[in-house]
Formats: C-alpha cells, sequence, structure tokens
C-alpha cells in the first residue's frame, strides 16, 4: 500500500486574465472582439496573472502534506485544480487512488430539506453511494449528535448544528486520498477538537494520504508530516512540517512591519518577542512602545495570548510595568521566565485601555511554540490539556 | 480487487469526450438532485402538486376561449380543448426544461466552485423533474380524450418515440442555454421570451396549416427551424391521428439533433472553465 506515489504534480499553471471582463454580457464580448480586431495585435489591455507557476512536488502514499502560504499564495487554487473543479492552464499531475476533496463542509446543503435528507444529498454530492451512506447513516447521527432534529428542516438548525451535521458527513468520507481546505475554521471550538481528533484519526491510523490546506500552523503541525509553502504562486519550501512551519513563520515574521497604527492617535511603534519560535517552559523577553500624538493617560495595559482556537489562554499585565501613566510614550520590556504554553501556535494581541485609546487590538504578532526538550517521549497532544507545567521532583 | 482509479489531467493534451461511464458513475447525485428539486418546488405552498395541474389547465382554458370559441380555429373535427392538450402536453415539458435548466448551473454555482462532479448532471436532472409537469399534463389529456369521447388514433405506438424526441429537444435548448448562461446572463432574460415565443410559433393552438398556407416556401422553412413543431405534430398525430406530418418536419428533426450534438460539445468545453467564470 505505502510507498507508490498518491499525487505527482509537474509544472502546474493556472493564468487567469484580468483587466477585462470574465463574465460579461453579450454587449461587452463583441465589443471586445471588435476592438481587438481593429488593434490587431490582440488588444494590449489584456493582463495575464499566473496564480500558480511551475508548481512540482510528489505525494508518496501516507503521507500527511499540509500546504502553508499567506492570503492570495495560490493555495486554493492548487486545491481547485487537484480536485478538479477548475483546469489547469499548464502542466499535468495525476493521482492514484480513491479520491476525496473538502473545500467545504455541508457543500449542497438545502435549507428546506431535513438533516437526514441532507445527509443523502451532500453525502452524494462528495461523491458517496447511496448505499454507503444508508451503511454508514447511523454512525453520521452519532457524530453529529443532532439525532433528535434529524427529520426537521435544516433551515431551522443553529449555525453550529448544521456545521457539525455537515462535518459528520465528511468525516465519514473514507477515501484513500484526502484533500481538505480550512474546513477547521468553522464551528465551535470543542467540536473543532473533536474534528481535529478525527482527522487525526483519519490520516495516521488508516495509513490515509492527506493533503491539507490552512492558516492554523497547529493543525498543519500536529497532523501532517511534511509540509509544501506556497508563495506568490510557486513552491518555495517543501520539507519536513516542523521545518516548514519554521521557514513560512521566519519568512512571514521579516516582511511584517513594526509600525502598527491603534487609532488616529496612537500606534505601537515596536512590539518585538525574543524570538517568534521558542520552546515550552523556556524564557520569552516582549518589548512593547506605545507612542500618541499627545500625552495619553493609561490605565490598562496588556499583553493577549490566543491558541490556534481561538481560546485566550493568558495575558500578560503589563501594568506594573508602567513607570508613569502619563506620557506619550511608553516603553515596556518583560521576561517571561518560563513560557508555560503547550506546544502550537499562538497569536498576540494588545490590549489597551486609556484616554486615546480604548480595545483590543488581535493578531498581531504570531508564535510558534515548540514541545519542551525532555529525555522522554511525551504523551500525544491531546492529552495533555493546554499548559505544560514546570516542576521539580525529589525522589526518596 | 478492482484496478486502482488513476485520475491524470494534463493541460497540453485535450479531446472531447462524453464520458458517459463517469456519468454513469454519478447516477445516485443526478437522482438525488432531482429528488431535490421535487421535494423543494412546492415546499410551503398551499396548493402544493395541484400547481403542475393548474397552470396548463388555466393556459388551456385562455386557449379554448380565444382559438376555440372566439377565432374558431379548423381543428379538422377534433373537439378544441383535445386537440390544444396534446401540443400542450409536449410543450410544457420542453418549456418546463428550458425555465430550469438555463438557469441551473448559475443556481447552483455554491456546488460548482467547491466540489468536482460532472456538470451535465445538472440539467440533466431537471429534465427528471419535468416529468411530473408532463405527467400532469398526459392526465388532463386523458381526461378530456375521456370526456370528448376521442378514442386514440392506432398511431399511439409512435408516442414514445416522440416523447424521447421532446426530451431530446427540451435538452437540447436546455444545456445550450445553460452553458450560455454562465457567461453571458443575458440569457437569463431571453429564456421566458423564447417560451412565450415559443408558445405561438409552435403548432400548439393551431394546426401549422392555418399558418403555412399563407407562406412562401421559405417561410415555411424558417417555421420549422424550430425544432419543436416537428415534435407537436408528430405528438398530435400520434394520439390523435389524422395526416402525418408534413416533409419539413424533418428538418424540425435535423435542427433539434444538430442542437442536441451541439449542445453537448459547448458544454463540455465550458464545463473546463464553468467553476472560474459562473
Amino acid at each position: 500500500m505505502s510507498g507508490g506515489t498518491a499525487i505527482k504534480v509537474e509544472n502546474l499553471g493556472k493564468k487567469f486574465i484580468i483587466g477585462h471582463r470574465l463574465e460579461g454580457d453579450l454587449r461587452g464580448s463583441f465589443s471586445q472582439r471588435l476592438s481587438r480586431l481593429m488593434a490587431r495585435d490582440g488588444g494590449g489591455t489584456r493582463e495575464e496573472f499566473w496564480a500558480l507557476k511551475d508548481v512540482s512536488f510528489e505525494i508518496k502514499k501516507g503521507e500527511a502534506v499540509g500546504i502553508i502560504g499567506r492570503n492570495g499564495a495560490g493555495k486554493s487554487t492548487l486545491l481547485k485544480i487537484l480536485s478538479r473543479i477548475t483546469d489547469p492552464s499548464k502542466g499535468r499531475f495525476e493521482i492514484n487512488g480513491r479520491v476525496s476533496s473538502l473545500l467545504e463542509v455541508g457543500t449542497g446543503f438545502h435549507p428546506e430539506l431535513t438533516g437526514r435528507e441532507n445527509i443523502y444529498l451532500n453525502g452524494t454530492i462528495l461523491g458517496m453511494r447511496r448505499a454507503e451512506i444508508r451503511k454508514k447513516f447511523d454512525a453520521i447521527v452519532d457524530f453529529s449528535g443532532v439525532e433528535k432534529f434529524l427529520d426537521t428542516p435544516v433551515k431551522h438548525y443553529s449555525s453550529g448544528m448544521k456545521v457539525r451535521l455537515a462535518f459528520s458527513v465528511a468525516a465519514h468520507l473514507e477515501p484513500e486520498i484526502l484533500i481538505i481546505d480550512e474546513v477547521l475554521a468553522v464551528g465551535d471550538a470543542e467540536f473543532q477538537r473533536k474534528c481535529l481528533g478525527k482527522m487525526d484519526e483519519v490520516s495516521k491510523g488508516e495509513g490515509r494520504t492527506v493533503l491539507f490546506v490552512s492558516h492554523n500552523m497547529g493543525a498543519v503541525e500536529s497532523l501532517c508530516t511534511k509540509g509544501i509553502v506556497v508563495s506568490q504562486g510557486r513552491v518555495v519550501y517543501q520539507g519536513h512540517v516542523t521545518d516548514t512551519v519554521r521557514h513560512y513563520l521566519q519568512m512571514t515574521s521579516s516582511e511584517e512591519v513594526s509600525n502598527d497604527r491603534l487609532n488616529e492617535h496612537v500606534s505601537i511603534e515596536e512590539f518585538s518577542l525574543s524570538s517568534t519560535i521558542v520552546r515550552s517552559l523556556e524564557p520569552l523577553d516582549l518589548t512593547l512602545k506605545l507612542v500618541s500624538d499627545e500625552e495619553n493617560e493609561i490605565h490598562g495595559l496588556a499583553i493577549l495570548f490566543y491558541n490556534s482556537l481561538n481560546d485566550r489562554v493568558a495575558i500578560l499585565d503589563l501594568r506594573e510595568g508602567l513607570r508613569s501613566q502619563k506620557s506619550s510614550k511608553v516603553e515596556i520590556n518583560a521576561t517571561i521566565h518560563s513560557l508555560p504554553f503547550i506546544e502550537g501556535e499562538y497569536k498576540l494581541g494588545v490590549f489597551v485601555k486609556s484616554r486615546l485609546c480604548v480595545g483590543d487590538f488581535l493578531n498581531l504578532r504570531e508564535l510558534i511554540v515548540e514541545g519542551a526538550s525532555r529525555n522522554f517521549t511525551p504523551y500525544a497532544r491531546k492529552y495533555r490539556g493546554l499548559m505544560e507545567l514546570k516542576a521539580d521532583f525529589k525522589t526518596r | 480487487m478492482a484496478p486502482e482509479p488513476r485520475i491524470v489531467v494534463d493541460a497540453s493534451k485535450r479531446r472531447f469526450s462524453l464520458n458517459l461511464k463517469e456519468l454513469l458513475d454519478y447516477r445516485d447525485l443526478f437522482l438525488i438532485l432531482a429528488y431535490r428539486d421535487l421535494r423543494i418546488r412546492y415546499a410551503q405552498t398551499f396548493l402544493g402538486l395541484a400547481w403542475a395541474f393548474l397552470q396548463p389547465a388555466a393556459t388551456l382554458l385562455i386557449f379554448t376561449v380565444v382559438f376555440g370559441r372566439a377565432v374558431k380555429v379548423d381543428t379538422g373535427g377534433i373537439p378544441y380543448p383535445v386537440f390544444a392538450i396534446t401540443g400542450m402536453t409536449a410543450w410544457t415539458y420542453f418549456a418546463f426544461v428550458l425555465n430550469q435548466s438555463g438557469n441551473s448551473i448559475v443556481a447552483s454555482q455554491e456546488m460548482v466552485k467547491k466540489i468536482y462532479f460532472p456538470r451535465l448532471v445538472i440539467p440533466l436532472s431537471k429534465a427528471v423533474v419535468g416529468f411530473v409537469d408532463f405527467l400532469m399534463a398526459f392526465a388532463i389529456l386523458f381526461v378530456l380524450m375521456a370526456i370528448y369521447r376521442v378514442t386514440p388514433s392506432p398511431n399511439i405506438v409512435f408516442l414514445p418515440g416522440f416523447i424521447l424526441l421532446t426530451v431530446v429537444s427540451a435538452l437540447a435548448a436546455g444545456i445550450w442555454l445553460s452553458a450560455l448562461t454562465i457567461r453571458y446572463r443575458d440569457f437569463q432574460h431571453v429564456i421566458p421570451f423564447l417560451v412565450q415565443f415559443g408558445l405561438y410559433a409552435t403548432p400548439i393552438a393551431y394546426p401549422s396549416e392555418t399558418i403555412i398556407d399563407n407562406l412562401p416556401r421559405w417561410g415555411t422553412a424558417l417555421y420549422y427551424l424550430n425544432p419543436m413543431a416537428g415534435v407537436v405534430e408528430g405528438f398530435r398525430w400520434s394520439v390523435l391521428g389524422g395526416a402525418p406530418p408534413n416533409a419539413f418536419a424533418y428538418l424540425s428533426f435535423g435542427v433539434m439533433a444538430i442542437l442536441f450534438v451541439t449542445a453537448l460539445m459547448y458544454f463540455r468545453r465550458v464545463e473546463r472553465v464553468m467553476a472560474d467564470i459562473v
């Protein structure tokens, strides 16, 4: 089973024509043709845009590969091509094995139909046979936890219920190759965790090939073994998942601007970390400089830490570090002696309560935490909660 | 063990293929989409399925009053309501499929952008949904034939053939329009116009002779460029008998065949970029 090639991509390219309307009306297309005829050179105003260019990679059977990159880097285009939703303009690819692609949960869900009917509808759209759905029906309902409302039209469902039902259908696909895009970005945190667990099971337990696109570095790291970084339509890095995530974060942090405006009066002059990649239980230095255009009265100031599921895991209260409350420039250096977070990706924000500016300002910095160094193999991440506790042991 | 499925997509090697096998593999999807449309069509309506009956019945009433009583169209001795409903049975189906499939891809764009399946499944499923209206119109036809004591002609053995031709012409037009609407939304506005125009440009409310007897040969040829002109006449001939369709009807069938083949070819071509332009 394993060892063979699951997906092979060679010099794949996708071209879009911008600068003229793609979905124009009849008159538009006619006058375009006319003007192209007049211009004789094929109309100079058309501009080619390569959303993907010369993309090549190979994925072996049983590998779980994460594709990361900024918005607009071409990840989704790549996934759409591999899912055969759209055709490539150049190059070729081959896929060996039964493939399912999941670019969205609940594709085709109809609000007027009942939960039961939507399971069949959505399952069939995802490529399952009716007999197959019938066989898995109870398991799907069980996983979703909406059995009481199975015969209620989905339009009366809460959005959370809808997502749970949709994801349950998707989770019971049993392809050899699974292509997933950002589907974990929906649903409540608890269900997301359940889904991550199920995905984990899918990708590791059953030797399945997974191609996973996500912004969630934590999810990529825990699900995937390999990674590919896409930037401006090209593959710029591929390798082991940890190295890939590290490469990506270095790439993005060097592009980050240091000057963040909070509002018209106050801006962050500096918000820096001693390192964007730290190990659990190791020290981390933070520097925050706030400047305002006139004297500001600061009543509250904190750094906010969010994990990849968007739970606020901690705050660092900076009030103690404030030398004076009234000033137009504040600079605080703080040292966390032992960072207690479990490995994963964290986002940092700032809370400010002042005369000129009040609010939570999120997603300002990213921090990747790596597993603590130990001399034994740690338990799987899902068993270890959210925090890493530092302790000394005395043996008697 | 079944051979492992293998997908190869190569941008430099493209050729036209209908890929009927794949279409067959997606028959469950095709059926469930038809089921969905049927279920939601009359959801939250008070009259429900009765609408499928009321629509042709109301048109028939108007035709009977205007063409049967006021204008007194010569139907060759056939009671007017029976005459008109035979034409309308085929036309109702054609109009329904045209209306539904024309806009079908645009209406399912969320699906088209998120998942792969042979896109032909969408307009094809509309052709299945239309059978409900087809059956309703047939029911009216048979009831009226019983009321007016009109016995079916022996030509009725050809009826399945003409039903098939009705489906093919509906699909030909429907597939063309569904593919065209993706790129040019103008066709959304063309469809109601086509349906209304066709209702009078097809020998439904009147026998074709009343029109073509006053037309030069080229005018008659033009009249029969409408594929439904031949189909409706053949349909009526197989149910009620009378003079067989004239030689021009073959022109209709020819146009239909060309439309059907080109529809499939054009659709396949647009299919590749459908998700990008819809």
